[in-house]
C-alpha cells in the first residue's frame, strides 16, 4: 500500500546544526501517527520540513505519490495538508470568525467553505458563541480549539498538530485528544501528531515514533510502545 | 474656537491617511519607510505637472499620482526590501535601506522639479461661511477625500480577501503562510498600497499649500510622530495619531500664535512625556 505521506532519510539543518539526520517516517491514510521524544529531538523539525517552512538538506518527502519538498507552505496547504502550529498562533487582533475564513484562504470554493464553518462550529460549539470576540482575548484551551478547526477549514486529508497540549489545562488536554480521535474517525482525516505529552500521544495513535537528537529511535505500534520499557524510561516518567 | 476644530480635523484627515500608509508597511514587514515624506512628495508633484502644468482634470492628476507611487512602491520592495530583508539578518539593514531611498528620491525629486515651492490653481473657487466657520471649499472637498480614502481603505482591510490577508500576515506571519498566504505577494501590494496613500495625500495637499522639494524629511518626521502616538502596526492608532496631531498643531498655531512658532516645540516635548508614560503609544501592542 502506497502511503499517505512518507519520509524518506530526510536530513535537515539549522544554520550549520542538523536538526534531523536521516529520518524516516510514513503515515498511511486514515491513521493517526505520533512523534514523540524529549525537546529538540526534532519533533517540530519534521513538521516544519513536510510544510516547507524548512527546506530539507537531504532526502525526500513525499505526499499522495507526489514530491513536496522544495514547495513553499501555500503550496503544500493547497494539496491538503493543513498543520496547528506550535504555540497555537491565533491571529489575536482578527475575529474568531476571521481567523476561521483565514483556515479556508487556500480554497475557492467559497460555497462549500460556508458549510465548512457550520461543522467547525459544531464540533467546537464553544467557537460558536465568540465569533465576533477577538482570538487573543480567549483562554488557551479555546484559542487551542480555534487552530484546529482553522486546520479544518482547509479541508485537509492530513492534519499535523504541533503540541497541542502545550500550556492548556489538563482537563482540557482531555478534550483536545478527543476532539483529535473525532476529527480522525469521522472525518476521515489523517493525522501526524507531535506531542511531548506521550502518554496521551500514544493512547490516541495507531503507530508512533519516538525521536532521540535528530534520529528516530524507535517505532511500533502505539499500543506496544506504551509496553516498552524504554519508552516507559525514556518517555513516560513518574512526572507525568 | 469651532474654526480651529475644522482646521484641525481637516488637516488630521490628511495627516490619518499618511499614517495609515506608514503603519501598513511597518505591520506587514517590520520596515520603517523613511522615504515615506518624499513618496508624498513625489505625489505631489505629479498632480502639480498633470492638474497644474498640463490642466487635465484634477481627478486624473491624483489618479495618476496614485498609481505612480503605487508602481514605484511595488518596484522598491521587489527589487530593493525584498533583496536586502532576504539577505540581511539585522533589522537596521532596512532602516539604512529606507534613509537610503529617502535621500535618493529628495535628490530625484530635485533635479527634476526644482528647488521653487509649486503651487496649483484652486480645485472649487470660494469660501463657505457657516456662523464663525470660515472653510474655503477646497479644504472641504480635499478633507471629504481623504475621509473617503480613510474610509475605504479601513473596509478593504476589514471585508476584503486581500484586507484579510494583510492582517493576518501583519498578526503572524508563520500562522499566515500555513493557511497559504503568498508572503511575498502581499508583501509587494502592501508596500505598494502603502506608497499609493502618500501619493494621494500628496495630490490632495498640493492643491491646499503647494509643494516644494525640501519638505519631504519634514512629512516624514510627521508621520513618525502621528504612529508613535496612536501606536505602531495599527490602522486604529494611525488613525488616531494621524487626527490628534492634526489637532494638536491647529491647536498650536491658534493658542501659541503669540509667542512665536513655539507649536511643534511643545508637541515634541509633549510627545517625550507621553512616550515616557506609554511607549507602544495609544494603542500599540508590544511588538516582537
Amino acid at each position: 500500500m502506497r502511503a499517505l505521506l512518507s519520509l524518506s532519510d530526510v536530513e535537515l539543518y539549522y544554520d550549520h546544526v542538523y536538526a534531523l539526520k536521516g529520518v524516516s517516517v510514513e503515515v498511511q491514510e486514515g491513521e493517526t501517527v505520533a512523534l514523540i521524544g524529549a525537546n529538540g529531538a526534532g519533533k517540530s523539525s519534521i513538521l516544519r520540513a513536510i510544510t516547507g517552512l524548512r527546506r530539507i538538506k537531504k532526502g525526500k518527502i513525499e505526499f499522495e505519490g507526489r514530491r513536496i519538498d522544495g514547495l513553499g507552505p501555500e503550496a503544500v496547504v493547497k494539496l491538503g495538508i493543513a498543520m496547528v502550529p506550535e504555540g497555537r498562533r491565533v491571529f489575536p487582533l482578527m475575529s474568531v470568525r476571521d481567523n476561521l475564513m483565514m483556515g479556508a484562504f487556500s480554497r475557492s470554493d467559497r460555497a462549500e467553505v460556508r458549510s465548512s464553518l457550520e461543522s467547525a462550529l459544531e464540533r467546537f460549539p464553544r467557537l460558536k458563541e465568540r465569533l465576533s470576540q477577538p482570538a487573543g482575548t480567549m483562554s488557551g484551551g479555546e484559542q487551542q480549539m480555534l487552530v484546529i478547526a482553522r486546520a479544518l477549514m482547509a479541508r485537509p486529508k492530513l492534519l499535523l498538530l504541533d503540541e497541542p497540549s502545550l500550556g492548556v489545562a489538563p482537563k482540557i488536554v482531555q478534550d483536545i485528544a478527543r476532539s483529535i480521535v473525532a476529527i480522525n474517525r469521522h472525518e476521515k482525516v489523517s493525522v501526524l501528531l507531535v506531542e511531548q505529552n506521550s502518554r496521551m500521544a500514544l493512547r490516541i495513535s495507531n503507530r508512533a515514533y519516538a525521536l532521540t537528537t535528530g534520529t528516530v529511535a524507535l517505532s511500533g505500534a502505539s499500543a506496544d510502545l506504551v509496553a516498552d520499557e524504554r519508552i516507559k524510561h525514556l518517555y513516560l516518567g513518574g512526572d507525568l | 474656537m469651532e474654526q480651529v476644530v475644522a482646521n484641525g480635523l481637516y488637516l488630521g484627515a490628511q495627516y490619518a491617511l499618511i499614517a495609515l500608509g506608514l503603519t501598513l508597511i511597518f505591520a506587514l514587514m517590520n520596515v520603517l519607510n523613511f522615504a515615506h515624506g518624499q513618496m508624498y512628495v513625489l505625489g505631489g508633484f505629479v498632480t502639480y505637472e498633470i492638474y497644474g502644468q498640463l490642466r487635465w482634470p484634477f481627478v486624473v492628476a491624483l489618479f495618476a499620482s496614485a498609481i505612480t507611487l503605487a508602481v514605484l512602491g511595488g518596484l522598491i520592495e521587489r527589487l530593493l526590501f525584498r533583496t536586502v530583508i532576504r539577505r540581511s539578518v539585522r533589522e537596521e539593514s532596512t532602516m539604512l535601506l529606507a534613509a537610503g531611498i529617502a535621500y535618493f528620491l529628495d535628490a530625484v525629486i530635485l533635479l527634476l522639479f526644482g528647488e521653487k515651492q509649486r503651487g496649483v490653481p484652486k480645485i472649487v473657487p470660494g469660501v463657505l461661511r457657516a456662523g464663525d466657520i470660515i472653510m474655503p471649499y477646497d479644504r472641504i472637498v480635499v478633507g471629504g477625500l481623504a475621509v473617503l480614502f480613510i474610509v475605504g481603505f479601513i473596509l478593504m482591510m476589514q471585508y476584503t480577501r486581500p484586507g484579510r490577508a494583510m492582517r493576518a500576515l501583519a498578526q503572524d506571519r508563520i500562522a499566515a503562510q500555513l493557511m497559504g498566504v503568498p508572503v511575498e505577494f502581499y508583501s509587494l501590494l502592501g508596500f505598494a498600497l502603502g506608497a499609493m496613500l502618500a501619493g494621494l495625500v500628496g495630490g490632495l495637499l498640493v492643491t491646499i499649500t503647494g509643494v516644494n522639494s525640501g519638505i519631504g524629511g519634514p512629512i516624514s518626521l510627521k508621520a513618525f510622530l502621528m504612529v508613535m502616538i496612536g501606536g505602531a502596526g495599527v490602522v486604529g492608532g494611525a488613525i488616531a495619531g494621524g487626527f490628534i496631531l492634526g489637532m494638536l498643531e491647529s491647536v498650536g498655531l491658534t493658542v501659541l500664535h503669540a509667542y512665536g512658532d513655539i507649536t511643534y516645540l511643545v508637541i515634541f516635548a509633549a510627545l517625550l512625556i507621553f512616550l515616557a508614560i506609554r511607549p507602544n503609544g495609544l494603542m500599540g501592542k508590544p511588538w516582537g
